[in-house]
């Protein structure tokens, strides 16, 4: 058995099959629609995905909530119970203000188990980038590296995940207000394309526009193989329902650099219900990122 | 030397006394006779001659440029003076109608026109205004003008006669001896030919100082309502006549007279002369200090302005917005010029094809902002001439004009705009990057019919436009619309296609084009924005 749980939370995006070969767990959001509330799963098959996003396409508003004071607290206890520290590797703050409940569960968890441990790492990005920080640490794990020893290299390493992506529409990123941006970004712009990345406070910051579809790929592409910084891992590629694009998008990123691992999946209902549909981004680990948006 | 102008020397001429015409603007606005301040008359005469100068482009000939010229002024004709003036450019145009190049011996002719053109359009002509140095300059002219054979020289003879006009205007008309002024009119049009006669001595644009501008007046009530508190008393002025029935003018003294209004007011000013006292006073009892004058004479003018007012109206006085960049586009149509705004523009100018804007539009545009840098995005090639001009003059702010020909590029460079860029530089550079790439089409209707480049063209059938060159005719224009597009796509595929439709075209005709484009070029991006602009029923740009 781990000396200590893993979690990440409903913007972490990764799949069932990656969850479990990576031993990760995760605490739930939630959303809603026509105020019916879901809880923000990240199990999902393709067909629901496709029907969430084609809501979204329709015009339906999806509206998102962090996670549950009694989910973080039922959800840690039962690890604390089993006598297992818990590493809890947070949706960006700069994206949701969780993390600031899960910090208080810990202390009176801390409280409630003496000898047991809640470590909380914001891990200042989101989507499979998140994602690729909850695999880093149970690859930790795997090597021997205890709770806290995890829990600082994850916060020691979390700004060499690199992102970078494009929307359809700059849209959702404004209704959500979870996007830095000038106003020329925003607007109707037909055929100009946002280049978004996460800065170093773990906002997403479009910090430069491309003309065409054809020119958008290739500035992405080359962005994140230099991000890569000469080590080419792994490729993580998330979409909003746009699976087609996540594989030009593959195949241009490998023609530049022939990486060993190309993890691509869904952009879950949380992140998604952001940057709507027809959004794409590529994440690695390589330099350290130290671009910060302008306010 | 001098001898014989051109229409296009003229111009420059122009160009030049208007510039020193709206150097003097403030002053020429300062001249004010009326107790209530309507001191417009430098701004009406600029925005006359700017507004004239702007609209049309220089040439050659003498004639036809003052014809365009003096239309042009007349449209932008505004107050009193600003008529008058217009009617003075009038009169030069029928005077040298049929010249190619005049010489200054033939200005006896054409100031006589001018004259009788500007006593025409006025229905009771006052001595002592802007007409009176007409006419004397008319008079010197037709006596004189022969004995000149370059402008320069004869230029400086004018301009003393006509100044010699001028301060005699206080004689001719009593409101502007009691005032102390001279004409304002008549100001502004020595001002006007004071910079053309340093044009004619060789001085360029550089040597003319920078321009200033009147801060906007703000609406009275606005500033001074019921509720209002009387902070800062009232700016009173007056001139008084002593009256030897009610003192002993020989013996007045000024500081006796002076003493009591120290306890009334501040910001005491006091000027006796010759048995005429004038007076400013700041007050908040102007009542009790006239009650106390008039013991000693009978006043000539008198001039109370409630300061809160004043106040007030630099308070309310919209603040000029501070910021690094200020972008701003011609355009027309309000669908494309809402459009965009909500893209990034700072500031959208009225004009196209039909409707060039002046000099003037731009430097006022360019002074609505306290800008670092100024980026100015054009919709024609005349427009960019202006804007250029516009860019050369304005010295507040560092002003950068793209080289943008069409509605179609202009969105180009203001599409690729990122705000936050660190320099300038990168700024265009960004702007720029697709406009070399940029394929503008136009649809719109033929007004002849003619012949061009082996397209046959039927009026009142729709032509299809490439950049410059007419490819398609055709009575249909969604056939128009659609072939145009084929033809631009046979020879590069282009993966965006944005409409820009005009206000002739319905709702239902806009989406049959989209349907087609969709279906025709299934990878590109298409985008359709209800434009509203005139002439131009399809606008399209493809990248």
């Amino acid at each position: 058995m781990n000396s200590f749980v893993v979690f990440g939370d409903s913007t972490c995006d990764l799949g069932k099959e990656m969850r479990e070969k990576y031993d990760i767990e995760y605490v739930t959001m939630n959303y809603s629609i026509d105020d019916e509330e879901y809880v923000a799963s990240l199990d999902w098959d393709e067909q629901g995905a496709k029907k969430h996003y084609n809501l979204m396409r329709g015009g339906k508003r999806v509206f998102t909530t962090q996670v549950p004071k009694n989910v973080y607290y039922d959800s840690f206890k039962a690890v604390l119970e089993s006598g297992r520290d818990v590493l809890y590797i947070s949706c960006s703050s700069a994206l949701s203000a969780s993390i600031n409940t899960a910090i208080l569960v810990a202390k009176e968890l801390e409280e409630e188990f003496k000898d047991a441990k809640v470590y909380c790492v914001d891990s200042l990005i989101s989507s499979l980038g998140q994602g690729y920080l909850l695999m880093l640490a149970s690859q930790k794990r795997g090597e021997g590296l205890s709770a806290e020893e995890t829990a600082k290299y994850i916060e020691e390493n979390r700004l060499r995940v690199n992102q970078c992506g494009t929307v359809e529409s700059m849209e959702y990123l404004r209704r959500a207000g979870r996007v830095k941006a000038s106003k020329a970004f925003f607007g109707n712009l037909f055929g100009v394309k946002p280049i978004i990345i996460s800065d170093i406070k773990g906002q997403n910051y479009a910090y430069k526009k491309v003309k065409g579809t054809t020119n958008a790929r290739a500035a992405i592409a080359d962005h994140i193989v230099d991000a890569a910084d000469g080590v080419y891992d792994t490729i993580l590629i998330s979409h909003a329902d746009c699976e087609a694009e996540a594989m030009i998008l593959r195949d241009e990123i490998l023609k530049r650099a022939e990486f060993k691992e190309v993890i691509i999946g869904y952009i879950g209902p949380i992140v998604g219900a952001s940057v709507g549909p027809g959004t794409v981004i590529t994440f690695t680990f390589g330099k350290e990122v130290t671009i910060e948006g302008n306010e | 030397m001098q001898q014989f102008l051109d229409g296009e020397v003229l111009n420059s001429a122009f160009t030049v006394g208007y510039r020193n015409l709206k150097k003097n603007m403030a002053a020429i606005n300062d001249l004010n006779v009326f107790p209530v301040p309507d001191g417009d008359t430098g701004t009406n005469m600029v925005h006359t001659f700017g507004g004239g100068l702007g609209a049309v482009t220089a040439q050659k000939n003498v004639g036809l440029y003052l014809r365009e010229l003096s239309r042009a002024v007349l449209l932008n004709a505004r107050g009193n003076s600003g008529v008058i003036f217009s009617q003075f450019i009038r009169g030069l145009y029928c005077g040298f109608e049929n010249k190619e190049t005049i010489c200054f011996a033939d200005l006896a002719y054409a100031f006589d026109c001018a004259r009788e053109d500007t006593y025409k359009s006025i229905i009771s002509p006052t001595e002592g205004t802007i007409l009176t140095v007409i006419r004397e300059a008319t008079d010197y002219l037709t006596a004189n003008a022969d004995k000149f054979d370059d402008f320069k020289s004869g230029f400086e003879a004018l301009l003393g006669c006509m100044k010699d006009t001028l301060v005699r205007t206080p004689q001719m008309l009593p409101v502007l001896k009691e005032a102390g002024v001279v004409d304002s009119g008549a100001a502004g049009l020595v001002c006007f030919f004071e910079g053309m006669y340093a044009y004619f001595c060789g001085l360029s644009f550089d040597d003319i100082d920078e321009i200033e501008f009147n801060a906007p007046k703000g609406e009275i009530s606005a500033s001074f309502g019921p509720d209002s508190v009387m902070e800062y008393g009232y700016c009173t002025e007056f001139v008084l006549q002593l009256m030897n029935a009610k003192t002993d003018i020989s013996s007045f003294s000024k500081d006796e007279f002076v003493k009591p209004l120290e306890s009334l007011g501040d910001s005491i000013v006091a000027v006796v002369n010759d048995g005429i006292v004038k007076i400013h006073i700041h007050t908040f009892t102007p009542e009790k200090v006239l009650e106390y004058a008039r013991k000693f004479g009978e006043f000539v003018t008198i001039k109370i302005e409630n300061m809160s007012v004043q106040h007030n109206e630099t308070q309310v006085a919209p603040q000029k917005e501070q910021v690094k960049y200020a972008i701003i586009a011609v355009a027309s149509g309000q669908g494309i010029s809402d459009y965009f705004y909500s893209i990034g523009a700072s500031l959208i100018i009225d004009g196209g094809q039909t409707n060039n804007p002046s000099v003037d539009d731009f430097l006022k545009a360019f002074d609505s902002f306290d800008a670092e840098h100024i980026i100015v995005l054009p919709n024609n090639s005349n427009i960019i001439l202006t804007a250029n001009q516009a860019a050369e003059l304005y010295k507040a702010s560092d002003v950068h004009v793209l080289p943008t020909k069409s509605l179609v590029e202009g969105y180009s460079a203001l599409s690729m705009m990122n705000l936050w860029c660190d320099t300038v530089e990168e700024l265009i550079d960004d702007m720029s990057s697709g406009l070399s790439t940029v394929v503008s089409a136009f649809v719109t209707t033929a007004t002849r019919d003619t012949n061009i480049g082996g397209v046959e063209i039927s009026k009142n059938n729709y032509i299809g436009i490439k950049n410059k060159e007419i490819l398609i005719c055709d009575q249909d224009r969604f056939k128009c619309a659609t072939e145009l597009v084929s033809n631009i796509m046979e020879q590069s595929e282009k993966e965006v296609i944005i409409v820009f439709y005009g206000e002739a075209v319905s709702e239902e005709e806009a989406k049959c084009f989209k349907d087609w484009l969709e279906e025709e070029y299934s990878l590109a991006d298409i985008g359709f924005i209800e434009g509203k602009q005139d002439v131009y029923d399809y606008i399209i740009s493809l990248e």
